[in-house]
């Protein structure tokens, strides 16, 4: 077993994510009003999605026109990872089924890297995961609501360029995936999928092509 | 966006998010083969999302100041920049071009 970590030094880890996460919030926060959501309604999705990257993907369907199906399934594709991170750290977590599914809710791609560092090869350390989660949790909220209240006061998000936002920040999420020959390939088939079904189908299709071709490239 | 379409995007994600964290905490290991195919799906589905913000109402290419957005984050993502500058640079980049070419 991996040194019992205390609170305070898992915190003292998770700070500088912490501080980074909710900045991200901020910008969520901003964004999503500047994409026409009502402010409560933005808040709430940070506190029940609480992933940033699916939260994104989201809005950035909404703000380019598209339905909210379409939004809900990019978003809901991204976040399909967290099958794996939970399948990874259900054996590390306390209690039956139910209490675990329920914890399970803390894991985001930062929690788990934290937990994966601080526990045993194939076993992530539990304790880091739910307070180091609960931390992101609570600047993730919180940003998202300063984001909400900034947002309106700040202007014409066109002329701020917060529609370049998106497409920026996707690309920021892409490029450390970036990794292998089976990444880059990925990438080019998602990229092409896309851009050949775009003209011809409403939105939404072209995306799930992308996930499709996504699906069979990666060998 | 209208009261209840919002509510409906938050619960529908929320939703689907939840259960997937469930039930990955509930479920055995999965063979490798699947997690392998998995692992495919977010770059994929995130080049498609960069290409398709890229394209008009028409759903072809349409090259404008977001373009040069997208190279600046990339180039900082590249030099391992956080996530938050890639978005400011690329706003910001975005927003200067189309101030001072009244693009």
């Amino acid at each position: 077993m991996p040194g019992h970590r205390s609170v305070r030094e898992i915190l003292l880890a998770a700070a500088p994510i912490a501080t980074a996460i909710f900045v991200f919030g901020i910008s969520f926060g901003v964004l999503a009003v500047a994409a026409r959501l009502p402010a409560w309604s933005v808040v709430l999705l940070s506190g029940l999605v609480f992933a940033g990257s699916a939260q994104f993907a989201a809005l950035g369907v909404i703000a380019a026109g598209g339905s909210v199906l379409t939004a809900i399934f990019a978003g809901a594709l991204l976040n399909l990872r967290f099958v794996a991170t939970g399948i990874a750290v259900a054996p590390s977590l306390p209690g039956g089924r139910l209490l675990r599914a329920i914890l399970a809710q803390l894991s985001i791609d930062e929690s788990y890297a934290l937990s994966a560092r601080a526990g045993a090869p194939g076993r992530p350390d539990g304790r880091t995961l739910l307070i180091s989660g609960a931390c992101f949790y609570a600047v993730w909220v919180v940003g998202t609501m300063l984001g909400a209240l900034l947002g309106p006061v700040l202007g014409d998000p066109k002329r701020l360029g917060l529609d370049a936002a998106f497409p920026a920040g996707f690309i920021a999420l892409l490029w450390p995936m970036l990794s292998g020959r089976h990444a880059v390939r990925c990438v080019i088939g998602g990229v092409l999928a896309a851009l050949a079904l775009a003209p011809f189908t409403p939105p939404g299709v072209p995306l799930a092509g992308a996930a499709v071709i996504g699906l069979w490239l990666a060998r | 966006m209208a009261g209840p379409l919002a509510l409906g995007l938050v619960l529908g994600l929320a939703s689907l998010s939840f259960l997937m964290r469930a039930t990955g905490s509930m479920l055995p290991n999965l063979p490798a083969a699947i997690t392998t195919r998995t692992s495919g799906l977010a770059p994929a589905l995130l080049a498609a999302l960069v290409a398709i913000q890229l394209t008009g109402s028409n759903g072809v290419l349409h090259l404008d100041v977001k373009v040069p957005a997208v190279i600046a984050a990339a180039l900082l993502a590249a030099l391992r920049a956080p996530f938050i500058v890639c978005v400011i640079a690329g706003a910001i980049v975005a927003g200067l071009l189309r101030a001072v070419f009244h693009l």
